[in-house]
């Protein structure tokens, strides 16, 4: 298994920790990383508002008896619900079919989302030819990156052990300041030594 | 497998073909057999809370995602690494670019597989076959008349219809 590098980007898309463990990947400008964080974090936003929607339509069937009493108040209902198309439905077949039930339905389009069960996210995996991306948003906002090769399978559990290390050394370093660069030696230290463990 | 849309666009950023598939929409709320009051919550609410996106919005917003995403792949794994596809917790985004810089777009449900091979099949098969190949076709699409084609269209919905067998 293979990590390259690690960014993470704090809630307003700002550069806060870059790293490169392994060779692989080219080198940027410390310019081009602030900038990269940036588009980023603005693609991620947009790719959670591309999400697919896919029409749901709300049918409400109103069955009644077609008897000729019935009749204007089931069109004066349906006027009242501005439907104009299937009150011109329910007009036209009531008189050929005078003793069935007349329905008459009003659809209105909601969406519901592909997946109706879990939350909507941004970009969580990216892949390319040579790495693959892995994005993890924490619950307040922070984005961590992580750089691996494209065969490395179990991202999931080395992201979180980062977040573990974060919280640790980071979040509960008392000279931290949130929101900015982290400059925490113990973070580098415990990270840089797991990450070798592991391999 | 579930494919939700398609988009090609040219090496000028201009969209020159979009489909949307859209699955059968699910029914909800199904019959209220001799209901004295139907219920009020249908039609107006929904509609104006809705402030839906054209399509022609969708395909510019796809467009600055996959055109950053690319720039982005390629500043980092080099001039010859190329994007491939990305995924969020509800769909996917495949992305095939062709050496002429016409971008080939597919949004697919989680459970499809790459859909690179298809993405290229699509472009060798469909588009050269019946749109690079048409003489009556044009070359640029200014104006965003794009790809105007009755055989290319009638054999990519084939095509999309046919995937899940193939791959």
């Amino acid at each position: 298994m293979t990590v390259f590098s690690l960014i993470i980007i704090n809630k307003a898309g700002g550069l806060v920790y870059q790293r490169e463990f392994q060779p692989g990947l080219r080198k940027l400008s410390t310019n081009d990383y602030l900038v990269l964080a940036g588009t980023f974090h603005g693609v991620h936003a947009i790719t959670r508002s591309i999400t697919p929607k896919i029409p749901l339509s709300t049918t409400t069937t109103t069955t009644s008896q077609s008897h000729h009493q019935h009749q204007p108040s089931t069109s004066s209902i349906l006027t009242t619900h501005k439907s104009t198309p299937s009150v011109s439905t329910a007009t036209a077949t009531t008189p050929s079919t005078p003793t069935g039930p007349s329905t008459s339905s009003s659809t209105s389009t909601t969406h519901a989302l592909p997946i109706p069960g879990t939350p909507v996210t941004g970009l969580e995996v990216l892949e390319s030819d040579k790495f693959r991306l892995t994005c993890f948003q924490t619950l307040t906002g922070t984005k961590f990156l992580l750089f691996t090769d494209p065969l490395m399978t179990t991202v999931e559990p080395v992201i979180r052990k980062i977040y573990e290390l974060y919280a640790d050394f980071v979040m509960k370093n008392p000279f931290y300041q949130l929101e900015m660069p982290v400059r925490c030696e113990a973070f580098d230290r415990h990270l840089g030594g797991w990450l070798r463990g592991r391999v | 497998m579930v494919v939700y849309s398609f988009y090609i666009f040219d090496r000028h950023a201009e969209c020159i073909y979009k489909k949307r598939w859209l699955p059968r929409p699910a029914v909800i709320g199904k019959s209220r057999a001799n209901s004295e009051l139907p219920a009020p919550t249908n039609g107006l609410p929904a509609a104006i809370g809705q402030s839906d996106r054209t399509t022609d919005d969708d395909a510019k917003l796809i467009f600055g995602t996959v055109f950053s995403l690319r720039n982005m792949v390629r500043k980092l794994g080099g001039e010859d690494d190329s994007f491939v596809s990305y995924c969020t917790s509800q769909y996917q985004l495949h992305y095939y670019e062709t050496p002429t810089n016409i971008k080939f777009v597919m949004l697919t449900d989680l459970k499809s597989p790459s859909m690179r091979v298809a993405l290229q099949q699509i472009y060798i098969n469909l588009f050269v076959e019946y749109v690079v190949k048409n003489p009556l076709s044009p070359t640029e699409h200014p104006g965003g008349i794009g790809v105007n084609n009755e055989l290319f269209e009638e054999s990519l919905e084939q095509f999309v219809v046919c995937l899940p067998p193939r791959l």
